[in-house]
């Protein structure tokens, strides 16, 4: 049955995700170019006139631009990118393709490279994945063939990958770079030739406050990048690496504006097992189909930019949302289960609402300028007017700098108040993401005892340091809470949650204006204080059970308890897990049963996944570096993993590219996210004036002119001279 | 006879005035940009001796929307440029512009000025990578860079990393310089350290 019904069920989602939301991803430039028209009929139309004079004089210039000289250079490693990148031959497309049912998504991307060239190319795509998702595949498709990958240590996966290239053949080679970044190389496409990467991962979903939801990133945020640059490189970014982000060459793709390429295709299959009251994309208009409680969901237009991140959300019907749900796969002789449990909503206690301190924290780096700026502000501007006369607030902003608006936190009078909104709405985005000092200043300024402190963080997260600065809130954070508001189309949404994670509150993301009050809504509603605590989960059987995470976190509301656990021994009839905490209305607990035999594929690799996550925060927190790194080989090459430690690599096996061809290594960029200004990340600003070309062509018009002129003195010297 | 040739001779005539005037129009624009420049930077000095009175952020001209935030020597003293705070092109058009959002000039971290390659910012074609740049800033402190690397980089794909630790000058103009073509993508990109 055709459910065009769900589609405009979208307008009643809370707050209003609207299906007319069309990023104009081409309004920009168009006015741009709108401007420079205007420009061009009322300052220089003369040089459209003169379009034919300069025919001769312009070619002799381009080729001047391209004639770089490499005496006229002195360093020459950005000469020789340039050279090679002037103009990009491998172009590249994604086919997003995922599979939802019980909580878990499986996720196909497949990136279809296109050598336009002449060359042989390597292509080299640096792109953001889901932060929890757990990649376990890798195809290589060259033509009717597929090459499956395999998954190596990082150094041997890399080491196959370079012999295979230099070898000429095709090669694949899939790695990490952060938990929610990821690099595919793929050498030797032959000039006119397309190869196609399929990489396939698994997710576990979001449940909050009764809405699922997936969201699958497009895009990167330029990242910004602290420190002194280092020499020598280990990848071909835009950034040196530098004392402070080792890797950062790995993590700054190139940027374009515009792209005929960089577009998407998206389906996704939804088993959701019971009625729904909505399925909706919140910044794509998608067009969805079902058939009882199984819906089909794919995007209702052609030819969508990879320019901000996909977002789908469903709600069960009113009853019918689930509140506990165990889902067990046997690995091994080992069960694996994935539980969740919603607690009861039971409000938070009034007479232990303690009154507050929050210090917002907004980002206004180069990163957050335009449609960024414009949803933090609105976000900052709800929260101050859902402030209590009880509380105490500040506001801090950092780019390059950090100030605040007042010395320290200041009682949220009416007056107060109103003088935060103004200097929120002149607040201007410019400058680096500097965020130490902010965090740094909004956590360790002595705290009131009376006051319970939460930090309101705002920012897209385009840091290349995420782990130094998670490590700062959690040193720092004392009895305060941090929750993250992550802004704009394209959010480094694994920053966001490992800073509430450290900062033990929750994370909102907020990608586009409609969306503010909806998100900020429920943010608030967790503000109020977490509703569980304290919580335990009893597993069946003595001991030798392992649970990501291995201590539950406060629950704020709408949170459901999410884990993953390795069972030592398998599941036997009548085996119960048991899940108790803390709420306002007493204790609370509840009892699942977990059913043997039922097998749900998937929940190894999901637990595995948090379980070399619970590895690397222990690393950051201090752990044997040398212990971590072997305990996450271990389980990545268990399960089939890309980590931090571990490739997908795939080689085939006959030569292609003739010995003596040369290969030139090339960077897909990435497309600038939606409502991002270039100039405000990379500040460079037009410098020529028209004035060399405005006084050629004036001399040649002066000439023309003169030349005409003798030549009719000229003809009627003859005119006179003939008669006589 | 004498008629249609009468109205040729004015065709022809409008024609090649109306070409001269354009001619001479066009010419006169492009002598006026480098001299705006050359005349801006002359009002420029002097609101800089002011800034060096004691009034902050003085304005180089009355209905000026920029000021001055650092004098640049270069050559040996032949270059004396003002530089000016942002940079849009109305203020490139007086003084080579500071990008505010880059460090100060002095400051730790990089700071970006960019200038006209055709007017202000002609003089780094003819800067190596060793020679010296004087910074004075509007409170009389004087810095001295040196250059350490020049670079030709496509603006659509490069960029200037922002936050240094040490205190390092950016200087960006347009590359090629002896093109006719504004607007093209590239940008010759001088970068300096501080030494003191």
């Amino acid at each position: 049955m055709q459910q065009r019904e769900a589609n405009r069920q979208r307008d009643r989602v809370p707050g209003g995700v609207s299906r007319d939301w069309h990023p104009p991803a081409a309004d920009t430039c168009g006015d741009r170019i709108r401007d420079a028209w205007r420009r061009a009929r009322l300052r220089q139309w003369p040089l459209l006139l003169c379009v034919l004079f300069c025919l001769p004089v312009a070619t002799p210039s381009a080729a001047a631009e391209e004639d770089v000289r490499p005496e006229q250079v002195q360093s020459g490693s950005l000469l020789l990118r340039m050279k090679s990148g002037y103009v990009i031959a491998t172009r590249m497309n994604t086919d997003i393709e995922a599979d939802v049912s019980g909580l878990a998504a499986r996720v196909r991307v497949r990136q279809v490279f296109r050598n336009d060239g002449s060359e042989w190319v390597e292509g080299v795509y640096v792109f953001p994945l889901p932060d929890s998702a757990a990649v376990d595949r890798l195809r290589m498709e060259i033509g009717e063939r597929i090459i499956e990958g395999e998954i190596r240590e990082k150094e041997a996966a890399k080491k196959a990958y370079t012999e295979a290239k230099e070898a000429g053949k095709k090669a694949s080679l899939v790695e990490q770079q952060r938990a929610n970044m990821i690099t595919t190389s793929v050498a030797n496409i032959a000039p006119g030739e397309s190869v196609t990467i399929e990489i396939a991962y698994l997710e576990t979903l979001k449940y909050d406050g009764g809405n699922f939801s997936l969201r699958f990133p497009l895009t990167l945020t330029p990242r910004f990048i602290p420190g002194t640059p280092l020499p020598g490189r280990k990848g071909s970014g835009w950034s040196a690496d530098t004392s402070e982000v080792h890797d950062a060459s790995l993590i700054t793709p190139p940027v374009v504006t515009r792209s005929g390429d960089h577009r998407v295709t998206f389906v996704a299959n939804l088993d959701a097992g019971v009625p729904l009251r909505y399925v909706a994309s919140r910044y794509h208009p998608v067009d969805v189909t079902n058939d009882a409680n199984r819906y089909r969901i794919s995007l209702s237009e052609r030819d969508v930019p990879m320019d901000h991140d996909l977002e789908l959300t469903w709600k069960p019907a009113t009853g019918s949302a689930p509140k506990a749900s165990v889902f067990v796969e046997t690995v091994g002789g080992e069960p694996h289960v994935l539980l969740m449990v919603l607690p009861p909503d039971v409000g938070a206690d009034a007479a232990a609402v303690m009154p507050r301190e929050l210090v917002f924290v907004i980002d206004t780096s180069g990163s957050m300028h335009g449609t960024s700026l414009e949803q933090a502000k609105r976000a900052l501007t709800l929260a101050l007017d859902g402030l209590r006369p009880t509380d105490h607030f500040n506001v801090i902003q950092f780019n390059s700098v950090t100030s605040t608006l007042f010395p320290s936190s200041a009682a949220a009078s009416p007056r107060n108040v109103s003088v935060a909104k103004s200097y929120v709405a002149s607040l201007k985005a410019n400058g680096g993401t500097v965020m130490r000092p902010a965090l740094e200043r909004a956590l360790k300024t002595p705290a009131y005892e009376s006051h319970l402190r939460q930090v309101i963080f705002i920012t897209d997260g385009s840091v290349g340091n995420e782990d130094d600065l998670a490590r700062l809130i959690e040193a720092n954070l004392g009895s305060a809470r941090l929750f993250t508001v992550g802004i704009g189309s394209a959010p480094n949404g694994w920053f966001m949650r490992k800073a509430a994670e450290a900062g033990r509150g929750t994370f909102t993301t907020i990608s586009a204006l409609h969306e503010v009050n909806e998100k900020m809504g429920r943010l608030f509603h967790k503000l109020e204080a977490p509703q569980v605590t304290d919580i335990d989960v009893d597993w069946p059987g003595a001991g030798g059970v392992e649970p990501y995470p291995a201590k539950v976190p406060d629950l704020y509301a709408g949170e459901p308890v999410f884990v993953r656990a390795r069972l030592s021994q398998p599941a036997r009839p009548g085996d119960v897990v048991r899940v108790r905490g803390d709420s306002a209305a007493g204790t609370w607990s509840s009892e699942l049963r977990i059913a043997a035999g039922e097998n749900a594929p998937g929940i190894g690799a999901l637990w595995a996944r948090a379980r070399i996550e619970a590895l690397q925060d222990d690393a950051r927190r201090g752990a044997d570096a040398d212990a971590t790194r072997k305990a996450i080989i271990d389980t990545a090459l268990a399960h089939h993993l890309v980590s931090k430690y571990t490739s997908l690599v795939a080689v085939d096996k006959t030569p292609v590219r003739p010995a003596g061809t040369h290969l030139s290594k090339e960077q897909v960029p990435n497309l600038l996210p939606y409502g991002q200004s270039h100039r405000a990340i990379f500040g460079f600003p037009a410098t020529a004036t028209p004035a060399p070309l405005q006084r050629l062509i004036g001399l040649l018009l002066i000439a023309a002119g003169l030349a005409a002129i003798a030549v009719a003195r000229r003809r009627a010297r003859h005119a006179e001279a003939e008669p006589a | 006879m004498q008629k249609p040739n009468r109205r040729n001779r004015f065709v022809r005539t409008a024609i090649v005035s109306s070409v001269l005037c354009l001619g001479f129009w066009q010419f006169g624009e492009g002598a006026y940009i480098p001299a705006k420049a050359w005349a801006a930077q002359e009002l420029l000095q002097r609101a800089w001796h002011k800034a060096g009175k004691g009034i902050s952020r003085p304005a180089p001209w009355p209905w000026a929307d920029t000021w001055p935030v650092a004098r640049l020597k270069a050559k040996g003293g032949d270059v004396e440029l003002v530089v000016l705070a942002g940079g849009s092109g109305r203020t490139l058009a007086f003084g080579p512009g500071h990008l505010d959002v880059s460090a100060l000039p002095g400051e730790a971290g990089n700071s970006v000025i960019a200038g006209h390659r055709d007017t202000h910012f002609q003089f780094l074609k003819y800067m190596q990578v060793g020679e010296s740049i004087q910074v004075e800033i509007p409170d009389g402190r004087q810095h001295l860079y040196q250059v350490t690397d020049i670079d030709v980089v496509d603006s659509r794909r490069g960029s200037i990393v922002l936050d240094t630790d040490d205190a390092m000058l950016t200087l960006v103009t347009c590359y090629p310089f002896d093109t006719l073509e504004a607007g093209g993508p590239m940008r010759y990109v001088v970068t300096a350290r501080k030494i003191f």
